[in-house]
């Protein structure tokens, strides 16, 4: 009981104290998955729109293959990555390597399949005759995509904070990438490994808590998002 | 429309901005010189001295030197002799130097099931531990503690295939506690061991330690500017004079942890 | 006669190789209200998407005021907004019926100014005076179907496409209908209504086709106007 009580009490202290080291891992953790479900949503959301709205020959293979991707492991996500932009990789001259920027490509990866296959999923699901009805009143086609997009947008910010979720509760690409640099690339998860394994049970009890805080914070800001666009 | 467009463009240079590459140097180092916590004393104090930034990498040793020999990093810290020969016979790292030692310790469980004899060597240890067939847990992941550990086995003339031999496939900490939980023996990194002691995670005891065999000594490495063109070696080379100078030693010689020493410097009287 | 509004020549629409429809020859013309008549599956509605340059022929030509159309393109979204259909079951947006009546004007670039009243105006030629803050998916059927009238008269179109108007209106409503609807001609509005309700659709039509299994039949002919 101590095991759970000491990390929430410790938490709460970390909440409130203010420790600049741990409000910086919380800020980095934030704009580092921030940034990566906005990159990973700019081709994930318009990719979805099209394979869920046109007919085409291979759009159930399709289907099936983001699906699929969902399973795909996020330390493989961190080692391909690792791979593209270390030095002797195709992308190793933007010198990336051991950046945010790093982890926040690797977690647009990560977010990528996701964020498509619940807004194919969301699209698909929606009524058809959205996309018609938009053309008939003298809408151009990308104002049609938009218009579906908007009918479906419940879905879609559901999707969008499904992509948060995943990349900011993941370890493995960023600690990969990221290198879990001290005041640089360290997250609130690559934080909570590393205390653990120095045996810092409380210490990462606490960032767990902290860091439920921040995905409550941005949840709701989402929610209040939906609640506000209609 | 237009406006939420815009804002969601700005949004996204205003979280991406600060993701931008610095100037560094890379240090790639294993978990338990990052984990003691002595780099957070070393590293501020060069880069007051040179202005450069030091960025280090917390991994095993054979990790650290792999993307080493990718480029990745510009210098390591590491603690496995064979590995680094290796290293540097292959190319890859140029200038090793030794920077300073700590020691193994081998513990087991209090009740002591193979009847270990505190004051003998690590050696008869191992035998004893082999001849009871008692379980015992290696690292499994190819940091230098378990290069070491498999050294040890080599050493004592014993090959390590009884069933209750098995490889946890973890870091130091979650394979201590594992060893609590299972009554297994294990070598571990003294700092590390302490560190689970002191918080009361696990009732392990020390029943080899402070002998030449379990010395674990820690060298410094220069990526080879031939392998990798854009290493910055220049750096890198005033690092390490840094760590090697009087004032480098003297900050591993005084650091302690919970008010006991953990690593001795190469050169101490400096 | 003046010149026809919209030309078919040779137009034929297949759905996997069945063909839907295959019009040798048809003109609508400007300031006219033609009903569409047909059993189910005839090709009504079909014939409306073709119109409201929706869903492309797959052969044949097609021309709008003199110009032939292409089947796709960017340049197709400029003939579009002379023309609009209200679908036989009309989709509303998830949002206010005032957006809803507004959204071709703001495709269109339209002030706030001007689309707020001619919103309020078309709401009220409608019946449903007040309506603009409802949300639109939320109301009856009839007045769902009064919503999608209203959200195509705001635009003005040079031709109106109607598929089953009446299909769920009260004799009240229907009576505004035909009453808007009557009025259109006037303006050089072509109207093109598909409808079962023969009763109105018969005191409205000036010219009634007849569709059977995609095909003109030729009984077609003028009417004098209502
Ligand atoms: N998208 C489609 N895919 C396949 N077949 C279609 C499609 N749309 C229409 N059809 C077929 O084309 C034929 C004409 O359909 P249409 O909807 O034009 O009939 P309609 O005259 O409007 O009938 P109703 O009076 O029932 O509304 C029907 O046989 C229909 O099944
Ligand atoms: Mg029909």
């Amino acid at each position: 009981m101590d095991f759970f009580l000491g990390g929430l009490t410790r938490g709460l202290g970390l909440l409130v104290n203010l420790d600049p080291e741990v409000y910086g891992i919380a800020w980095l953790s934030l704009r580092v998955s921030l940034s990566a479900v906005i990159l990973a949503a700019l081709a994930a959301v318009p990719l979805g729109l099209v394979i869920g709205q046109k007919e085409f020959v291979g759009k159930r293979f399709l289907v099936v293959l983001f699906n699929t991707l969902l399973a795909l492991p996020t330390v493989v996500v961190g080692l391909v990555v690792y791979g593209l932009l270390s030095y002797h990789g195709p992308l190793g001259g933007l010198g990336l390597l051991y950046t945010p920027g790093a982890m926040v490509v690797a977690q647009a990866v990560l977010a990528f399949p996701l964020i498509t296959a619940l807004v194919i999923a969301a699209v698909i699901t929606l009524d058809n005759r959205v996309g018609p009805t938009a053309l008939t009143l003298g809408a151009t086609p990308l104002q049609a995509a938009w218009a579906v997009l908007k009918e479906a947008r419940f879905a879609v910010l559901a999707a969008l904070a499904a992509g948060f979720g995943r990349v900011i509760t993941e370890v493995g690409a960023a600690i990969m990438v990221g290198g879990n640099i001290r005041h640089y690339t360290r997250t609130f998860t690559t934080a909570i490994a590393l205390e653990t394994s120095k045996g810092e049970f409380a210490q990462g009890m606490a960032l767990g808590f902290f860091l439920l805080v921040v995905a409550l914070a941005v949840n709701l800001a989402s929610h209040q998002l939906q609640a506000r666009w209609k | 429309m237009r406006l939420r467009v815009l804002l969601i463009v700005l949004l996204t240079l205003l979280l991406a901005a600060p993701a931008m590459a610095v100037d560094r140097l890379v240090l790639a180092t294993t978990t338990s010189t990052a984990n003691t916590g002595l780099l957070d004393v070393l590293l501020p104090a060069f880069t007051k001295q040179s202005g450069i930034t030091v960025h280090y990498i917390p991994v095993g040793t054979g990790k650290a030197l792999a993307i080493a020999k990718r480029c990745d990093a510009d210098v390591v810290i590491v603690h496995a002799p064979a590995l680094e020969e290796r290293f540097v016979a292959d190319g890859y790292g140029v200038d090793r130097k030794p920077l300073m030692h700590n020691y193994f310790v081998l513990v087991g469980p209090p009740g002591n099931p193979a009847k270990v004899q505190k004051s003998g060597t690590v050696q008869e240890a191992l035998k004893r531990i082999a001849q009871a067939k008692v379980p015992f847990l290696s690292r499994g992941d190819n940091s230098g503690t378990q290069v070491k550990e498999l050294s040890l086995w080599k050493a004592a003339g014993i090959k390590p295939d009884w069933p209750g031999y098995r490889e946890a496939g973890r870091g130091m900490g979650p394979t201590l506690t594992m060893a609590d939980e299972l009554g297994a023996y294990t070598l571990s990194d003294i700092a590390t061991y302490r560190k689970y002691l002191s918080t009361g995670r696990i009732s392990l005891v020390i029943l080899a330690d402070n002998q030449d065999l379990l010395k674990n000594p820690y060298s410094v490495i220069l990526v080879n500017p031939a392998k990798c063109p854009k290493v910055k070696y220049d750096q890198a080379k005033k690092f390490e004079k840094f760590l090697l100078s009087a004032q480098g030693q003297k900050i591993i010689a005084d650091y302690e942890a919970d008010g006991k020493k953990l690593f001795w410097p190469v050169h101490p009287s400096k | 006669m003046s010149q026809a509004l919209f030309s078919l020549r040779g137009v034929v629409k297949r759905f996997e190789q069945r063909e839907a429809l295959n019009l040798e020859r048809l003109d609508l013309e400007a300031g006219v209200i033609t009903v569409v008549e047909g059993p189910n599956g005839a090709g009504k509605t079909t014939l409306l998407s073709l119109l409201a340059l929706i869903s492309p022929p797959d052969r044949g030509r097609l021309f709008f005021d003199g110009h032939e159309l292409p089947r796709s393109g960017s340049q197709l979204t400029a003939w579009r907004r002379q023309i609009t259909l209200v679908a036989q079951q009309a989709y509303l947006f998830e949002t206010s019926v005032d957006k809803n009546v507004a959204y071709g004007l703001r495709l269109r670039g339209m002030d706030r100014a001007t689309r707020e009243e001619r919103v309020a105006q078309a709401l009220e030629q409608v019946g449903l005076a007040g309506f603009g803050p409802r949300r639109a998916r939320r109301l009856s059927g009839g007045e769902m179907q009064r919503v999608a009238l209203a959200r195509a008269l705001v635009l003005r179109p040079r031709a109106l496409l109607l598929d089953e108007p009446f299909a769920n209106l009260d004799p009240a409503s229907a009576q505004v209908f035909e009453r808007v609807l009557g009025e259109l001609p006037g303006q050089g509005c072509a109207v093109v209504l598909v409808s079962h309700a023969l009763e109105q659709a018969h005191r409205l039509a000036q010219r009634v086709v007849y569709l059977r299994e995609g095909r003109l039949v030729p009984e077609d002919g003028h009417r004098p106007g209502a």
